[in-house]
């Protein structure tokens, strides 16, 4: 009768990288409703682009807060959304070979970007570049 | 070549109705935010890059065209969030809920909570597109 025994069988499997970054998608995201909820109501809806230049987003960088917020934005929101393409790609690409060529060429496109807004972040508005 | 073929006619072709559409416009949704995200954050980096540039691009996002693009973009962050919260929901804490009526249910759900959100962030953009770019309301 040990054929049809109901025993449960549990076993362990080491977490692997799909596995991390799948529960990562759902934690990010939880962080991403209020950052970029906020950011798109204030910034496209109430503020709106028609009242943007360069003295507007100098002054909203002079707050240090607001530039940990965008730090915060520009790190969770790429990644979710690299993360989020990767997910995309695997349903389109089969092999393992290929598969990881995709990866890393999506790693490298996110360091790309990421370096660039972390360099106006941290760089902030430039004043001394004549405009015209 | 094939894997293309089989997503693509899959997407097309299977009929899953509410939670076929969920799916689909997940995807579709948090690709088109991650195309505007990319093109925003080096857009924004021009003010430090490029100040020159940066006006330029203003100026772009100012158009008529692009304040509809902006709309959707609106839309496309609301449904994303509320249906990534069903689905973080559903996985982690309630399984039992990837039915089939369950999960009709929900999407019904998820859709009408976009609306809410979206509508008036509609009007107030169609608002601003029509005092800046078409002199109305006093503008
Ligand atoms: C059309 C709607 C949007 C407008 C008008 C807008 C406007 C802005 C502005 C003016 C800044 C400069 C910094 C500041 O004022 O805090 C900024 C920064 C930023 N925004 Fe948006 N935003 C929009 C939508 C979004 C969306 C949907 C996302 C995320 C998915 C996003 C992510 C970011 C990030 C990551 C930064 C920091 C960029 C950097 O590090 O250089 N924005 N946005
Ligand atoms: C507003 C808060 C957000 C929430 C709650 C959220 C939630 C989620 C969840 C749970 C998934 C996994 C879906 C699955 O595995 O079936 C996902 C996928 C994805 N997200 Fe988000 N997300 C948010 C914001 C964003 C943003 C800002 C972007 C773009 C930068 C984005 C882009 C993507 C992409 C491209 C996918 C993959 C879609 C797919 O596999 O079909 N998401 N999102
Ligand atoms: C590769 C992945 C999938 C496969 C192989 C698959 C397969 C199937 C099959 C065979 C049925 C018919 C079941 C029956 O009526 O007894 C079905 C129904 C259904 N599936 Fe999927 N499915 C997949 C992905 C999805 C996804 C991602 C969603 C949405 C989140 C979804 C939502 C539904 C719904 C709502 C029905 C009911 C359709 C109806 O009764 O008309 N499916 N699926």
């Amino acid at each position: 009768m040990a054929a049809t025994s109901e025993q449960i069988r549990r076993v362990k499997v080491r977490p692997n990288y799909d596995h991390v970054a799948w529960k990562w998608m759902r934690y990010s995201a939880l962080l991403l409703i209020p950052l970029v909820w906020i950011h798109v109501i204030l910034q496209d809806v109430i503020v709106g682009v028609h009242a943007m230049d360069l003295d507007y987003v100098a002054q909203r960088w002079a707050n240090i807060g607001w530039r940990i917020y965008d730090a915060l934005l520009l790190g969770f929101a790429m990644a979710h959304g690299m993360n989020g393409v990767r997910q995309v790609a695997n349903d389109f690409i089969k092999g393992d070979r290929a598969r990881s060529i995709m990866s890393w060429a999506l790693f490298v496109f996110w360091l790309a970007i990421t370096v660039i807004g972390a360099a106006a972040l941290i760089g902030g508005v430039r004043q001394d570049i004549p405009l015209n | 070549m094939s894997t293309l073929k089989t997503t693509l006619t899959g997407y097309v072709g299977y009929r899953g109705r509410e939670g076929h559409y969920a799916f689909l416009l997940h995807r579709i949704t948090g690709l088109g935010t991650v195309l505007f995200l990319v093109i925003h954050i080096v857009d924004i980096a021009l003010v430090y890059l490029a100040p020159k540039g940066f006006l330029d691009v203003i100026a772009l996002y100012q158009t008529t065209l692009f304040g509809i693009g902006e709309i959707g973009l609106v839309f496309c962050v609301f449904f994303h969030g509320i249906n990534g919260l069903r689905i973080a929901y559903f996985d982690m804490f309630k399984p039992a809920n990837w039915s089939i009526e369950t999960g009709r249910n929900s999407t019904r759900v998820t859709l009408i909570a976009t609306l809410i959100l979206w509508l008036p962030a509609t009007f107030f953009m169609v608002r601003n597109i029509l005092i800046h770019n078409f002199g109305l309301f006093g503008g």
